[in-house]
């Protein structure tokens, strides 16, 4: 069966494809980032707790980052939502297809994260007063945080090749999964162990916040989370290269000098990475950090970028019919801009009062 | 039909839906309504002055921002998630004709959500101004969202003008907006206060905690004013053909409006208790019922406004099948399979045709229909229909009961699903036509003795109708009772006859082994109840029994013998729709026979409603109607018109249909609101018909060409002369009925999807009565000729019953079936249980089975030849259609 013939026809879009592009690189650079805190800092809590007995929240690693995950989960969430609404306007004839042939799992991960967001509650509320149940729950949120970046890379990476989804012709059950997928492993793995990396970059700016609030004793432990960080890119970029191997060898050749832009990108990103690692290794935060994006906003760029790659045969953004609604497209800009403005007033209200206590 | 089709059989795509939206609706309602409750409650706290309130309102931010934060923001990603799993397509119509909406939409969630954050987290800590101003924020945020979502939600229950111009404001400020974002802010006023009771009855005891009970009632219970009065605006915002989809036709809506009232009183009745002292282990579980009584309710709501929708997903713009409107003609044409791209079977062969047919099913029914499931089981609305039936009822779907989307497709698609449903679904056979009955010929027919040159009198009889059927489920209903009318004329011969009316007695006696009808019939058991009087065992409605005297009418210039109850069952042997009776005329005075001949008396138990219906035949397997076959039409007539009928007839209170449904056949004057009887059995099931031309007749009435019966045996059915050429096609017949009862509101209904071929527009078709205005003879044998070749009598009917054929007099005043037969049975007619048993009298007279007088034989009335043609013009020729 010609697998182009399954390709669902796609509907118009309201404004130019580009722009929905942009908007999508943009929130998914935030969420990832987000959802990497939530994902690393369950592990690195997890790692923590079971080497290193006996402590209290306060005394502990976990007590940066415990209380923040709930906060985080929210906005990784909400943050979610805006790239799954802008990748389902460009590519949702790829996402809706993929997405029924593992339904049970996709839609499983809306119980699962109603779980995991209570047990993040569950296991900074009683962390002291039950230990088991803390436990139990910190285990519960790993193991389903992690399950769903499972779930996430079986769909993302599904979507994208059409010349697979005869599978539904054996299998309508909403069971299907691409674990055999060659980049499957790399992939998941390059992801996994950068929530980690993002985890512990987060651990040394709240420290570095605590510090420059008067906290003592906070610089070993900024150079710790550094560490954790320089690490884990360490072995981030050795996963990166095994997963553009995996890769099909035109899509390497693309990443190697046929595409320029996609070169660029991909290369501008492994070397702010190696530049992030050496400015970890030697403890400088700020730099780290502004490396740390700039790796992140790089590798959003090229996970877009293979994306098209993949898809080259069968769909571009350009065969996408345009029928204009500037209007109200207007508007949701205006919109946006009030509510940044609205959430940045409320956080700056939040912020003075934070100070204020620690003054 | 382009998306892929996730086959979640049992629980159904669309529990899914409903199971996570009527959660995330709930909660997103108190996250509106609770965002004021909060800031305004906060803001009482610092007016009274009292920290007791602050601490309240700490604690209920707690188990909200748990409660909408979590639990609400995420069902309601999870309905985005489940709704592009079961419907992608109408998915990606809503995200791609709103997606700046859904943008705006996103950013007031995060507005929402920061805001929640910073006021729990900050509570006490921020001044009365900025916690105050968080907490408005929070509110703005969450309101506008509903405002935001409204939108789209309305939107897909009322498009209005964006289905002509695709403008999102069109589509956004659609009909239904105004009324229902005021609707739903006063609901989510009302759940506030009810979420609010949650956290009040675990306070203290106390009177602060009295204080607060009552204030949470406040908030429960003034908002229901605006629940109720929005409601109404929303309700007649809808528009009145929607109205009448989703409350008068679709069944799904009763059990939801019940709950939507019952749950409204217990929530009104909860909000005075807790004004109310009240002991507090009582109030705790109390509230915890509220709780789930606010669930039902909103998802009493929810549901309600769903199915309003139905069949469409997006209305009148999409089909809850994914398939939208505009494409419904191009898949009728071309087919569904080749235009669906998920199908595995592009095209249909005999060996494929089951698996073609669970496509179909995947494509158009999966998505409302479970198997075996717990929602809409297509197993338990099937299983008892055999083939034919499924047939009809995916002809028919959408066009009069329009909550389900029309079956889009082929003929060939259709027989492959209902294929499917038949044997796949329901393990049952395939029957694609009725079964054929092994009729055993007579093997002859006394011809009543006659002496052409003694004989002075001339006995003609014959039934009225030519066919006279008898529904027999009498413990179930009664379409028609026994009652077959017999008439004659008695002649005395010479140059100048006579018809005879005075100082005769007619008698009749109907034939052997035939006088016992009681024995095999209900009707006896029931007339009291059916029909109002309680008759004597084998006597019938009009007073006689199986033989007794006809009776002179001076109208009819004959003599007549109303209604006797006769049945095709005899008390031995097989099944015979023609008993015959005898007929005699006797001088009044000396008792002298004067005349005898026999006469047919039709009639027939083959109902075809089994075709369809399911059940067996009841009489030794041959005909009539089964307590299956009618407790199902009762069923379904009970489910589409809102009746108790089976249950009356199961409390041993079976009905007259024509109790009802007027019908001059019996003489009821029906409801007036109601159709008449044959307008609405023909108007409803033309529109479920799926064969053709006479084929259609006979899948209710006798006239199955190889049915047990086979009615139509007159001269017409040997020249190709069909029920259509005198009644129309189906279609037709019932649009001339329906255009009789046209002021009533259900003939509207099930004429918008009748045609016909003869008219250019139904306006052209005369409106006619049952029984009374029926088509002329003379529409096609103009002044008694022969008829132009395609000739029909459809749509030409007679002005009343003294133009019927049955009523009518030549210009000597003979009646024209004295001398041509009954109706359906003309000279020389067949019938296919012996050819000469409904020419009885032809042949008694005449030698020959032709009209009496035929071939110029004058002489059998007249003694000697005549020269004009008196009775009628073109009557002194041979005949045009011999038979040998």
């Amino acid at each position: 069966m010609d697998p182009t013939s399954l390709i669902p026809a796609p509907d118009t879009i309201p404004a130019p494809a580009w722009l929905f592009q942009v908007l999508n690189i943009f929130t998914f650079m935030i969420h990832i980032l987000f959802v990497n805190v939530v994902i690393g800092g369950s592990l690195i809590m997890l790692f923590s707790r079971l080497t290193r007995k006996d402590e209290t929240l306060d005394q502990s690693m976990n007590g940066t980052i415990a209380g923040k995950i709930p906060t985080t989960f929210a906005l990784a969430i909400n943050f979610g939502v805006a790239p799954l609404l802008f990748v389902q306007v460009l590519y949702g004839h790829f996402i809706y297809s993929s997405s029924i042939f593992m339904a049970v799992f996709w839609i499983s991960i809306i119980p699962l994260l109603i779980i995991a967001y209570y047990a993040a509650y569950i296991h900074v509320k009683k962390y002291s007063a039950s230990k088991t149940l803390s436990m139990a729950s910190l285990l519960a949120m790993s193991a389903i945080v992690l399950y769903i970046a499972f779930v996430f890379t079986n769909n993302m990476t599904l979507m994208v090749q059409p010349e697979k989804w005869s599978a539904y012709f054996t299998n309508r059950s909403g069971t299907i999964l691409n674990v055999s997928d060659a980049t499957f492993l790399p992939r998941y793995l390059h992801f996994i162990v950068a929530s980690v990396a993002v985890a512990g970059m987060l651990m040394s700016i709240v420290w570095y916040i605590r510090d420059r609030r008067g906290t003592k004793g906070m610089e070993d432990k900024i150079n710790s989370g550094l560490k954790i960080f320089a690490i884990a890119t360490c072995v981030q970029v050795v996963i990166g290269f095994w997963f553009l191997l995996a890769i099909p060898s035109d899509f390497i050749l693309a990443f190697m000098g046929r595409n320029l832009f996609y070169t660029i990108v991909l290369f501008a990103g492994i070397l702010l990475a190696i530049g992030a690692i050496i400015s970890a290794f030697l403890g400088k935060l700020i730099p780290s950090v502004i490396h740390l994006v700039a790796v992140v906003a790089a590798m959003v760029i090229t996970r877009a970028n293979l994306r098209s790659l993949y898809l080259s045969d069968v769909f571009s953004l350009n065969d996408l019919q345009l029928s204009p609604q500037y209007g109200v497209m207007a508007l949701f800009f205006i919109v946006f801009a009030i509510g940044l403005v609205s959430v940045w007033i409320m956080l700056k209200i939040a912020n003075q009062v934070a100070e204020r206590r620690t003054v | 039909m382009n998306y892929p089709i996730w086959e979640i059989t049992t629980f159904g795509g669309g529990s899914l839906i409903a199971l996570i939206s009527v959660l995330h609706v709930y909660i997103s309602h108190l996250a509106v309504g609770g965002g004021a409750f909060l800031w305004l409650t906060d803001l009482k706290g610092f007016r009274d002055n009292n920290p007791a309130i602050h601490d309240y309102v700490r604690k209920h931010t707690w188990f909200f921002l748990l409660l909408t934060m979590v639990f609400g923001g995420l069902t309601g990603v999870g309905i985005w998630f489940i709704i592009a799993l079961v419907q992608p397509a109408a998915t990606s119509s809503l995200i791609h004709a709103f997606v700046f909406g859904w943008a705006i939409e996103w950013v007031f969630f995060l507005g929402e959500i920061t805001a929640l954050l910073v006021y729990h987290y900050q509570f006490d800590k921020l001044g009365r101004k900025n916690r105050l101003l968080i907490a408005f924020l929070y509110f703005l945020f969450a309101w506008l969202s509903l405002v935001i979502i409204n939108g789209i939600l309305s939107f897909m229950l009322t498009p209005g003008q964006w289905l002509k111009t695709q403008n999102f404001w069109d589509g956004f400020f659609n009909p239904t907006y105004f009324p229902s974002l005021f609707f739903r802010s006063s609901v989510a006023a009302m759940i506030a206060g009810l979420f609010g009771y949650v956290t009040v009855v675990f306070l203290k005891t106390g009177d602060f905690r009295d204080q607060m009970l009552k204030y949470c009632s406040k908030w429960l219970l003034y908002p229901m004013a605006g629940v109720v009065l929005f409601g109404i605006w929303y309700y007649f915002a809808v528009p009145a053909d929607i109205r009448q989809t989703a409350f008068s036709l679709n069944p799904q809506t009763g059990p939801f409006v019940i709950i939507l009232f019952v749950a409204s009183v217990l929530i009104f009745l909860a909000g005075i208790y807790f004004s109310v002292k009240s002991r507090p282990s009582v109030q705790k579980a109390v509230t915890f019922v509220l709780v789930i009584i606010g669930l039902l309710w909103m998802g009493g709501f929810e549901y309600l406004r769903e199915i309003a929708r139905k069949p469409y997903v997006i209305n009148q713009f999409m089909y809850s099948t994914s398939v939208k409107q505009s494409d419904v003609s191009l898949l009728d044409t071309e087919g569904v399979l080749t235009h669906a791209r998920w199908s595995a079977v592009k095209a249909i062969t005999p060996e494929n045709q089951v698996e073609a047919g669970r496509e179909l099913f995947n494509l158009q029914c999966l998505s409302c229909h479970t198997v075996n499931g717990i929602r809409n089981d297509i197993v338990a609305r099937t299983v008892e229909y055999p083939y034919m039936g499924i047939m009809a009822l995916l002809d028919g779907q959408g066009k009069v009961m329009t909550y389900m989307p029309p079956f889009m497709g082929t003929a060939a698609e259709r027989k492959a699903l209902a294929s499917y449903i038949v044997t796949e679904l329901n393990d049952n056979a395939i029957l694609e036509e009725p079964e054929p009955y092994a009729l055993h010929p007579w093997e002859d027919v006394d011809i009543p003795a006659y002496n052409k040159k003694k004989d002075q009198y001339l006995l003609l009889a014959w039934n009225d109708l030519g066919m006279h059927c008898l529904s027999d489920a009498d413990a179930w209903f009664v379409i028609l009772p026994p009652a077959n009318t017999i008439e004659a004329q008695l002649i005395k011969r010479g140059p100048v006859p006579e018809i005879v009316s005075d100082g005769v007695q007619l008698s009749y006696a109907v034939q052997k082994g035939f006088e016992n009808p009681s024995a095999h019939v209900d009707f006896w058991k029931y007339s009291k109840l059916t029909f109002g009087v309680q008759l004597e065992e084998n006597v019938g409605l009009g007073g006689l029994g199986m033989n007794g005297d006809m009776v002179w009418e001076d109208d009819l210039g004959g003599f007549i013998a109303k209604m006797i109850p006769v049945v095709p069952y005899p008390d031995e042997g097989a099944y015979n729709p023609f008993p015959a009776f005898t007929i005699e005329a006797k001088d009044a005075e000396s008792g002298e026979i004067l005349a005898s001949t026999r006469v047919v008396a039709p009639v027939s138990t083959e109902f075809g409603c089994r075709n369809c219906h399911g059940g067996e035949w009841r009489w030794k397997g041959v005909s009539g109607m089964t307590d299956e076959t009618a407790i199902r039409i009762l069923e379904v007539h009970d489910r589409i018109n809102g009746t108790d009928l089976l249950a009356q007839a199961e409390d041993g209170k079976p009905r007259l249909c024509q109790e009802c449904h007027a019908d001059p056949a019996v003489g009821a004057e029906g409801k007036p609101d109601v159709l008449n009887f044959s307008a609405a059995m023909h108007g409803w099931h033309a529109n479920y018909m799926v064969f053709d031309g006479a084929a259609a007749c006979a899948m209710c009435h006798p006239a199955n060409l190889k049915g047990n019966t086979r009615c139509a045996r007159g001269i017409h059915s040997k020249v190709d002369v069909t029920c259509i050429d005198c009644h129309g096609t189906l279609q037709e017949h019932a649009l001339g009925l329906l255009r009789g009862e046209e002021a009533k509101p259900s003939a509207k209904r099930l004429m918008a999807n009748l045609t016909s071929k003869q008219v250019e527009s139904v306006d052209e078709i005369n409106p006619r009565i049952p029984w009374l205005k029926e088509p002329d003879c003379l529409n096609c044998h103009v002044d008694f000729e022969k008829p132009e070749p395609g000739a029909s009598g459809y749509n030409q009917w007679t002005e009343g019953p003294e133009e019927l054929y049955r009523i009518r007099t030549d210009n000597a005043g003979i009646r024209c079936p004295a001398c041509h037969g009954s109706t359906h049975a003309e000279y020389p007619a067949s019938n296919a249980y012996s050819p000469l048993h409904d020419n009885i009298q032809p042949l008694q007279y005449t030698g020959h089975p032709y009209p009496i007088g035929a071939n110029m034989k004058c002489e059998a009335c007249h003694i000697i030849k005549m020269e004009d043609p008196i009775h009628h013009e073109n009557m002194m020729r041979v005949m045009r259609n011999p038979v040998h």
